[in-house]
């Protein structure tokens, strides 16, 4: 009797072994062999990646670019910015300096999966010695909009609280839309990111999420030749000269968030650096269409951000 | 064995085989092994894991050790420290066969585009190949050297050429690979290019048994490479006229010379990327150490080159913090201050001796 009952518990428990991982294909084409519902993730990068797992509340126990105590190293805290009251408590913590990753700290958090961006392929096979690694596209015009958390939510059974999410954008997006003057079906816009030079902002990203769910549509090459090269990449170098004929509906200008100044004053600043007399040539900036936004709220391919860029869109809408 | 007087006055210790090793060389080979050893304790001490030199000698008599301190100690530590004094090791002795060569203290093979050629050829594997196996990446990186060191041969005329054609025609043909180099890099994908830039800077980061694996042969390699080529590049450091009247067969061994710094070269950039300056930096500061040249000369250099690598390795990961240093930016960090403290030392030598 007590052999069947030890049979019995073999035959229940060994289906629940087998589920307890799963094969999956990365977006690098790799075959990942992962837990079915990892619970201790470390990122290789926190606001493509650590973010939106944390806003579908599984937030990583160890994210690229954070400290031991989980204080950043860079100049935005992308987890308390873009998710406010949301961010994880506590901040994952760090492993290991920017641009040089700390192999046993990773080891010792004890993660069960790595997921990296397809910028981190070569150092896959390395990570693998720690946890399982799973690719994940987030840039380089290979995502649009907030698409890279939706397949994390696919990937890790978050679906529902990725649909509670994006519900509640979906009312608001409606509500941002009633307020605005024009109807923005009709207008196009365009998003210039500013670094050491002036770039256009490809398809990534809540923002363009925003902007194009209320209606917005990109600046079309075939109205303006003189900007080329949309949606390849994330960022598409412009010069000055070319940036002073630019004439969407609505301009989007927001300053590097490697800088800890994004706010509009130093946006201005920026732009009087690198386009000295914009305000007076500049026609959107002549005319009230131009937007100035915190790139670091806005940037990450999360619900969170495409709601932070309907309150900037809302806000511009009301002055 | 007994210690006898060489012929310039130098103690020296004669073997029955009638090989003569000079007594300032030996000691200069056992304080660079102690400087290896120093470096070696620090680099297997420093890490995340609560585990170092004394878990180590621990293991390698026999001690069990959790699977934390296993990780940290024989898959990121030893590997990392392995692999950078094998990676030093082949660039400095590539640098100073090549100073030997060219009769020319900058010749190293950054100067001379033998490392360039190797990354043009990594570069272009990994943009119209990228699905290429890895394995095939040695090969592109040993063709492209090969590539640079037959051009700088036909373009100077063969083994007839000077070694000051070598080094200035060297200088040309890696300034334009620099430039393919950099263009390739602006219009790769950007993944790839942050790939690329990384692997630039020089990183240890990727240090791991399978990539020890393939580097161990042309680390083995350069031990034969030292015993053939050291007399000829004793009889190249009295100038090539002088060598040929001493019956050094210019024209065969310079190509062989070549050949080999390219295969030591290519396969440490391979591994850890290129290491700038090291080849010109580590047989200056051996030779500050301890004067002296051919087989000692090489075996002086490479040791230089490994303890300067993991030196710089062990400093930086113990005393950064939180501050990326690559392995390229903090071996000019420690061997440049080194290398101008011993120029200035031997100027003001030279000085006073006039």
């Amino acid at each position: 009797m007590t052999r069947l009952f030890i049979l019995l518990i073999c035959v229940l428990t060994a289906p629940t072994s087998f589920a307890a991982e799963r094969s999956v294909t990365d977006d690098a084409g790799r075959t990942v062999t992962m837990p079915a519902s990892p619970e201790r993730i470390i990122v290789l990068h926190e606001p493509l990646i650590g973010v939106p797992l944390a806003e579908l509340g599984l937030p990583p126990v160890g994210s690229y670019g954070r400290n031991d105590d989980g204080g950043t190293q860079m100049a935005a805290d992308f987890y308390r910015l873009v998710l406010g009251d949301r961010a994880p408590d506590p901040l994952p913590r760090g492993i290991g300096a920017l641009g040089n990753m700390d192999l046993e700290k990773m080891r010792s958090l004890e993660p069960d999966l790595i997921i990296g961006t397809e910028h981190d392929l070569e150092k896959a096979e390395l990570l693998s010695a720690i946890a399982p690694v799973y690719l994940q596209n987030s840039s380089t015009g290979r995502v649009r909009g907030f698409n890279a958390e939706e397949s994390l939510a696919g990937l890790l059974g978050l679906e529902a609280a990725f649909e509670d999410r994006k519900a509640a954008y979906l009312a608001r997006l409606e509500a941002v839309r009633a307020a605005l003057p024009k109807d923005p079906r009709e207008q196009d816009y365009l998003v210039i990111f500013l670094s050491d030079q002036i770039n256009a902002v490809g398809e990534m990203a809540g923002m363009v999420q925003a902007l194009e769910d209320l209606g917005y549509s990109r600046l079309s090459p075939d109205r303006d030749s003189t900007v080329s090269g949309f949606g390849a990449t994330l960022l598409v170098p412009l010069s000055a000269e070319v940036f002073g004929r630019l004439d969407p509906d609505l301009l989007v200008v927001m300053n590097s968030f490697g800088k800890n100044a994004r706010d509009e004053a130093a946006i201005r600043q920026s732009l009087d650096r690198i386009v000295p007399g914009w305000q007076h040539f500049l026609k959107p900036a002549r005319e009230g269409r131009i937007l100035f936004v915190d790139s670091a709220l806005v940037t990450t391919p999360t619900v969170a951000s495409a709601m932070h860029m309907l309150d900037a869109i809302e806000s511009w809408a009301k002055k | 064995m007994k210690r006898s007087i060489a012929t310039d006055g130098r103690k020296v210790l004669r073997l029955q085989s009638g090989l003569e090793i000079r007594l300032d060389t030996l000691w200069a080979t056992g304080l660079l092994c102690a400087a290896a050893l120093g470096f070696s304790a620090l680099a297997i001490s420093v890490g995340a894991t609560r585990t170092g030199l004394q878990d180590f000698i621990a293991l390698l008599t026999g001690a069990k050790l959790d699977e934390g301190q296993l990780f940290a100690l024989l898959d990121v530590r030893l590997p990392r420290l392995v692999l950078g004094f094998m990676a030093g090791w082949c660039v400095a002795l590539t640098g100073a066969m090549l100073q030997s060569m060219s009769q020319n203290p900058l010749a190293d093979p950054g100067l001379l585009g033998l490392s360039q050629g190797s990354m043009v050829t990594i570069l272009l594997l990994m943009v119209f190949a990228p699905a290429a196996p890895i394995g095939l990446v040695p090969v592109a990186a040993i063709l492209g050297g090969l590539g640079v060191a037959a051009l700088l041969l036909w373009l100077t005329g063969g083994g007839q050429s000077d070694g000051l054609a070598i080094v200035l025609m060297g200088i040309a043909v890696e300034t334009v690979l620099s430039s393919v180099t950099s263009i390739m890099i602006l219009y790769l994908p950007p993944e790839t290019s942050f790939a690329v830039s990384d692997w630039l800077a020089g990183s240890l980061f990727q240090a791991s048994w399978d990539v020890i694996g393939a580097l161990a042969p042309w680390f083995a390699l350069s031990l034969p490479a030292i015993l053939l080529l050291g007399r000829a590049l004793r009889c190249y450091d009295l100038g090539e006229e002088t060598a040929m009247s001493l019956g050094e067969p210019v024209r065969r061994t310079k190509p062989v010379i070549l050949f080999t710094s390219v295969l030591l070269t290519s396969a440490a950039v391979t591994a850890v990327g290129p290491l700038a300056f090291l080849g010109v930096m580590a047989p200056h500061l051996a030779n500050a150490l301890c004067p002296s040249s051919g087989r000692a000369r090489l075996v002086l250099s490479g040791l230089t080159g490994g303890v300067l690598v993991i030196g710089a390795d062990a400093l930086t990961r113990r005393f950064a913090g939180d501050l990326a240093i690559p392995i390229g930016l903090a071996l000019t960090l420690l061997g440049v201050p080194l290398f101008v403290i011993s120029m200035r030392l031997r100027a003001v030598l030279t000085q006073q001796r006039t």
